[in-house]
Formats: C-alpha cells, sequence, structure tokens
C-alpha cells in the first residue's frame, strides 16, 4: 500500500496538524511516502511543538487555513489538489464547549461542511476522513457502541460533532463524494495537552513522584471510558480511507474502565497510592457528564484489519514512562 | 398576563400560533425579518397599531443570525414562553444554501438558549423547538416514535438534528423547561407557496382556471404523514404547560404518497386526472380534455430523497389528550378552496384589466 512503488507520490492535507492526532498522522503518512501539507489556522505563528518532539518539523509544508472561511478551504484544496484530506481541526474540549458553544459548532460543523462543499465545488477526486467522535453516544447505558447505535449526544461538543458526522454521511449519500467519519473512542498520548484529564493525573503523578507535595484535584472519577493509544489510532483513519468504498468506523480497544482505575494505573507507576494523593472536587464535574461508555470495535477489526494492540494500562504506563523522561532532561 | 415571544411569526405556524396564543389570553411577541418587500400577509388580521392602548401583538425587527438583536428582544419581552418557529424550512433549498441553513436553524436555536442563559431566565422562560419528521429521514424503523433513532438526509435535517440535541442538552444541563415538537409535515391554505401541498393545490386551481397549462412535481411516489397546521400549534401551546419538558413526535398516523394528494386536490377543483407511464416520465392527463396537467421534472428530485414517513403519536395522544381535528381530506379541500378563491380574484382581475402576477418559482 506504500506510495514509494506506485511512480506518482500521493499527497495529503491535514487539517489541524498541530494536535495530537494530526502530528502522529503527519510522521505516519511520511512513513508511507506521502507528500504531508499541514494546516493551521495560523501556520506562522503556531509552534508546532508536537511535531518537532516527534522530529518531523522539517520534512512538512504549512499552509494556513480557516475552516470557517470557504474561500480559505477552496484555495487550498485547489493549491495543494491533495488526494486525501484528513480533518482533524475544531475545537477539541467537550468542558470548553459548555463555555464556547457557538465557537464549537463553527469550528467543527461549519468547518466540516465548508470542507464537503468545496471538495463538492471543485469536483476533485479528493477522499476525506472527518474526525468524528464517541462522545455522539452519550451514555451507552450497558450495551456496547458500534456504528448502528444511535446517538445522544450530551455536550455542545458532542452535539456539533454530530451534526458534522451527518453532513458528512448526507454528502456521500447525495453527491458520491468519498468520504468517512471515525468515531473514536478515547485516545491519549504524551501529546496530550494538560486540559485532558489523563494528561493532568500522569502529570500530576510524576511531580508528586518528584516530591512536590501537590494534591491533584479531579471532577467525577467515577466515569467510565475506554482508553486508547493515539499513535495506533491515527493508523485506522488512513485505513478508511484506501477502502473500496466509504464507509464510517469506530475505533475503541472494546475495554471499558473506570477514571479512578487510570489514576490507580498512573500513581502505580511511580510507585504510589493514589489515595493519599487525590481530592475529587464538585467544581469539576460538567453541567451534563456521560457516565459510562463501551465500544464494540469489531466493524474495524473485520474490514480494515485493524485492532487496537494497547489498553488502558499500557497506556497509563507509557505516558508516565514519557513524562519521567522529560524530568531526567 | 403571560407574554411569548415567537419567531418566524410571519410564516405558517407562526401564524397560526400568535392566533391561538391571543386567544389563550398571552401579550404576543413576534420577531420578523426586514424585507423590502411587506412580509406580514398572514398576520395582516392580527395586527394592531403602535398606537392602540393595551397592545397584546408587537413585532420586532430580528434575525436568526443575529445574537445581540436576540438577547436585546428576549431581555424586553421577558418572555414566559418563546416559541422558535424561524428557520430556512425548505429541504430543497438546504442543499442550495447549506451554510446559510445551518446558520439559521441549528445555531438560531442555540442563540436563543443562550440568551436564555445570559440573562438568567432559565427558571422562567420555558423554550419550544421546532423539530421536524426530516430528522428520520433514511428511516430506521416504521412508524416512527419518540424513540426511533435520527438518519437526516438533507443540510436542513442535519441542522436540525443540532437544534433538537442542543436543546435537550440546555434542558439536562442547565435545567430550561426545553420541548422539541417533532412536527411530521402539516399543511394548511398558507403554507408556503412553494412546497409541494400547496404548490399542488395553486397550480391545479390555476390550471383549471386557465392560468397555467401544466404542473411540475419531483418524486411522485415520496410518502408523508400530512396533518393541518392549525392542530399542530395547540401542542406546541400544550406541551409547555405540562409539569415536566419533555419531546413528542406530532403526526396523524395516516400516510398518502404525492400521486395521492394530487388526485384529492384534482377532484375537489373538478379536475379527472388519469395516469399513464412510470418514474420520471409518468404523466397525469385531464380525462375531459386528453390534456397533460401533471409531469415530472427531475429537477425537483432531491440528491438524497426521503421515501416514506409516518408518524406514531401515541405519546401525545396519552400525555396530552391530543387528537388531529382536521383529516386529510378536509385539509386539501380548505387548501384547494382557498386557491381557488384566489385565482378567481386573479380572473377577475385580469378581466377588469389590471394586472396579475404569476409568481414563478
Amino acid at each position: 500500500m506504500d506510495n514509494m512503488g506506485n511512480g506518482k507520490q500521493k499527497t495529503a492535507l491535514i487539517l489541524g496538524v498541530s494536535g495530537q492526532d494530526g502530528s502522529y498522522l503527519a510522521k505516519f503518512l511520511l512513513g508511507k511516502g506521502y507528500r504531508v501539507i499541514g494546516a493551521s489556522r495560523d501556520a506562522q505563528m503556531s509552534s508546532f511543538s508536537n511535531l518537532k518532539h516527534l522530529r518531523v518539523y522539517d520534512r512538512l509544508e504549512f499552509e494556513s487555513v480557516s475552516l470557517n472561511d470557504f474561500r480559505s478551504v477552496l484555495q487550498i484544496l485547489n493549491k495543494v489538489q491533495p488526494g486525501e484530506v484528513y480533518n482533524l481541526a475544531g475545537q477539541t474540549s467537550v468542558g470548553l464547549s459548555f463555555d464556547q458553544p457557538v465557537e464549537s459548532f463553527e469550528s467543527i460543523s461549519i468547518g466540516t461542511l465548508n470542507l464537503l462543499e468545496a471538495i463538492r465545488f471543485l469536483n476533485i477526486p479528493i477522499r476525506i476522513y472527518n474526525a468524528g467522535s464517541s462522545e455522539c453516544f452519550g451514555n451507552t447505558e450497558g450495551a456496547s457502541a458500534n456504528e448502528e447505535t444511535p446517538f445522544h449526544p450530551r455536550s455542545p461538543y458532542a452535539v456539533a460533532k454530530a451534526a458534522a458526522f451527518w453532513h458528512m454521511a448526507n454528502y456521500r449519500e447525495a453527491y458520491g463524494l468519498f468520504a468517512c467519519s471515525g468515531l473514536l473512542f478515547n485516545h491519549e498520548s504524551p501529546l496530550r495537552p494538560e486540559r485532558f484529564v489523563t494528561r493532568k493525573i500522569v502529570n500530576a503523578a510524576c511531580r508528586i513522584a518528584k516530591g512536590s507535595g501537590e494534591v491533584l484535584e479531579l471532577g467525577n472519577i467515577e466515569v467510565e471510558r475506554d482508553w486508547g493509544w493515539a499513535p495506533e489510532y491515527i493508523e485506522a483513519m488512513w485505513c478508511m480511507l484506501q477502502q473500496e468504498n466509504p464507509e464510517d468506523f469506530v475505533i475503541a480497544t472494546g475495554e471499558t474502565n473506570k477514571l479512578a482505575d487510570f489514576v490507580h494505573e498512573a500513581f502505580d507507576a511511580v510507585h504510589l497510592n493514589w489515595h493519599d494523593h487525590v481530592r475529587t472536587t464538585q467544581t469539576l464535574f460538567r453541567p451534563t457528564d456521560i457516565l459510562t461508555v463501551k465500544a464494540d470495535p469489531l466493524k474495524a477489526q473485520r474490514k480494515l484489519g485493524w485492532k487496537a494492540q494497547y489498553k488502558m494500562k499500557d497506556v497509563a504506563r507509557m505516558m508516565v514512562e514519557e513524562e519521567l523522561k522529560g524530568f531526567e532532561n | 398576563m403571560k407574554r411569548a415571544l415567537i419567531t418566524g411569526i410571519t410564516g405558517q405556524d407562526g401564524a397560526y400560533l400568535a392566533e391561538l396564543m391571543l386567544k389563550k389570553n398571552y401579550e404576543v411577541h413576534g420577531i420578523k425579518r426586514r424585507a423590502s418587500q411587506f412580509n406580514t400577509d398572514r398576520i395582516d388580521h392580527l395586527y394592531q397599531d403602535p398606537h392602540e392602548s393595551d397592545r397584546r401583538f408587537v413585532l420586532h425587527y430580528g434575525d436568526l443570525t443575529d445574537s445581540t438583536n436576540l438577547i436585546r428582544i428576549v431581555q424586553q419581552v421577558q418572555p414566559d414562553e418563546i416559541y422558535n418557529l424561524a428557520a430556512q424550512s425548505h429541504v430543497q433549498v438546504s442543499f442550495e444554501t447549506p451554510e446559510y441553513t445551518a446558520n439559521a436553524d441549528a445555531l438560531g436555536a442555540l442563540r436563543l438558549l443562550e440568551a436564555i442563559r445570559i440573562l438568567g431566565l432559565e427558571k422562567k422562560t420555558k423554550f419550544y423547538q421546532a423539530s421536524t419528521s426530516e430528522l428520520y429521514g433514511l428511516v430506521q424503523e416504521t412508524p416512527q416514535t419518540e424513540k426511533t433513532p435520527f438518519y437526516p438526509r438533507s443540510p436542513y435535517a442535519a441542522a436540525k438534528l443540532y437544534a433538537y440535541w442542543i436543546t435537550v442538552n440546555y434542558r439536562e444541563a442547565y435545567g430550561i423547561f426545553g420541548c422539541n415538537g417533532i412536527l411530521f409535515n402539516h399543511e394548511s391554505p398558507i403554507r408556503g407557496e412553494t412546497f409541494v401541498t400547496r404548490k399542488i393545490t395553486r397550480g391545479l386551481a390555476r390550471i383549471k382556471l386557465g392560468f397555467q397549462d401544466c404542473l411540475y412535481l419531483g418524486n411522485l411516489d415520496g410518502k408523508r404523514d400530512w396533518g393541518h397546521a392549525r392542530d399542530y400549534v395547540e401542542l406546541m401551546w400544550l406541551m409547555l404547560q405540562q409539569e415536566q419538558p419533555k419531546d413528542y413526535v406530532i403526526a396523524t398516523g395516516i400516510q398518502n404518497s404525492v400521486r395521492d394528494f394530487v388526485n384529492i386536490a384534482g377532484r375537489e377543483v373538478g379536475l379527472d386526472i388519469r395516469w399513464e407511464g412510470s418514474g420520471a416520465e409518468e404523466k397525469g392527463y385531464d380525462r375531459n380534455t386528453g390534456k397533460c396537467i401533471v409531469a415530472v421534472d427531475k429537477r425537483y428530485y432531491r440528491p438524497t430523497e426521503v421515501e416514506a414517513l409516518l408518524g406514531d403519536a401515541s405519546l401525545a395522544r396519552e400525555a396530552l389528550g391530543w387528537e388531529p381535528k382536521t383529516s386529510f381530506e378536509e385539509m386539501v379541500a380548505e387548501m384547494v378552496a382557498q386557491d381557488l378563491k384566489e385565482a378567481s380574484r386573479d380572473l377577475l382581475c385580469s378581466r377588469e384589466g389590471f394586472s396579475v402576477k404569476n409568481y414563478y418559482e
């Protein structure tokens, strides 16, 4: 499937290249021999620290794009003429979406719509991947969510992601676009910013292990999630666009754990008992939160041949390892 | 006196709801968009001059795409109930203006909910969101209930899906009394002329009186659950009078095809229609004259078609004690009668030498 052999180099455009998934995907696609163009709202102002961290910054080309601005989207697609577009841009924090609901809608739903319209307008055979979200499912209430499970979004972020998902499906069915949504469950890595709870926990555990003496404050630690390893999730995105026909896929490990379990693993990795260092506080609870999610990633295994190698315990430990390396440098 | 704020008051549902709310002794405030021509035909009979005392019907200029405007109106009016009926409401047009549709239909609902929140009116102001059977799109089960999963098939439906869930979310997150009415198609003599039902009754009336030769339609096999808008607006009000906010399907439970609609409307006008051919080649002939008066124009096909919708309004029947009052045949007859009246007026005007507008799409 690599590009090197068939003479013509493939071009991929990654929107939201400065983020966790964008950075790992850029590295992955470069490894596959792609020409990779990374786009960000203001490419000259972005530090792209994630790409530098992964040591691939020098091998990318960069463009500034605002997904809210149709002209900007049209211009970049026309200039780059990509074979594949990965839309990983947009507001990514569920918590923040309660404070910025309109911005969340505009960057997520309108952004996706502009991309679809631009592809339709240009009429070039672009394959597009859009980052859907497991947040669309809401509480799965015991049952495992697969591609047929109805949505019950519980935050402005999730509602916006649901609208974007249906725009993708609609443009696929109405205009025959090669458009795929990946319904990715939580996927973590050392590149997660600290406002994500996993990174917050890992960093605090490492600091406490080094003697900071702080107390870690968390919201509801009874919530249950399916946590996977981001660097392998982005491979599933690529796989989707290599299929014969465009389809949507749930991407997850299939294993659900409590947040408290993640806390336990992270502290255990630095030989601490989390009960001595963690306090839960009501103020960090969300207006509406999802209590439990369960995922059924069988379709991805069956059709894409993709299966998560790393589960929650591995993820927590690998994040701690990486963070501790930072202390040594 | 209770105050209601109605967005989309110049539309079909807005006009019927305004009339109902005035009867129920509400002070009614409506939002209308600025336009270079008058757009208040449907509420002309409700108008009260600003110089009258004790005015109970007040119009404000506004637009669902302008947050500042909405916040200011909600602040001024301090409504007990908001009915969000404003929207780019045409499915076919949404394929041509997807971004505007998202802005007005999806963000519009969010802007109103935010206005309630920003002004601290969560405990006072109840919110009705006009949701739609188009959410079911490629139907996942028949008939459709409040539990049927959505599968929107147009930019309009995707935008309405956002509005539906954001209403649910603001109810769950902030305790706003917000309800979705998932209304199946609802028509009336004041339905917009570009919607298929009104296009049929108006077209056949004008064919009968010689203003038009042929009526061009899209998918004749499309099946819908059609009720009367006048019956449905009662539900909007009822939902907001309940103890607990909930979402309800509103429908008749009876399904007819577009072709059925044409046949019944034809009978009412006095045109007996004979069908020939199928698909895009299907044509309807006037049995008396032999002329082709109905034909399919593929331009009216949707890129993604919604084939059949049928609602199950059991919950509304049981919880709200609601029943539709008008039958499908009565509704079509009422629409035809009105369109015949308008066509007759045009005929009279043109005979007397006054110019008559055709209003092409």
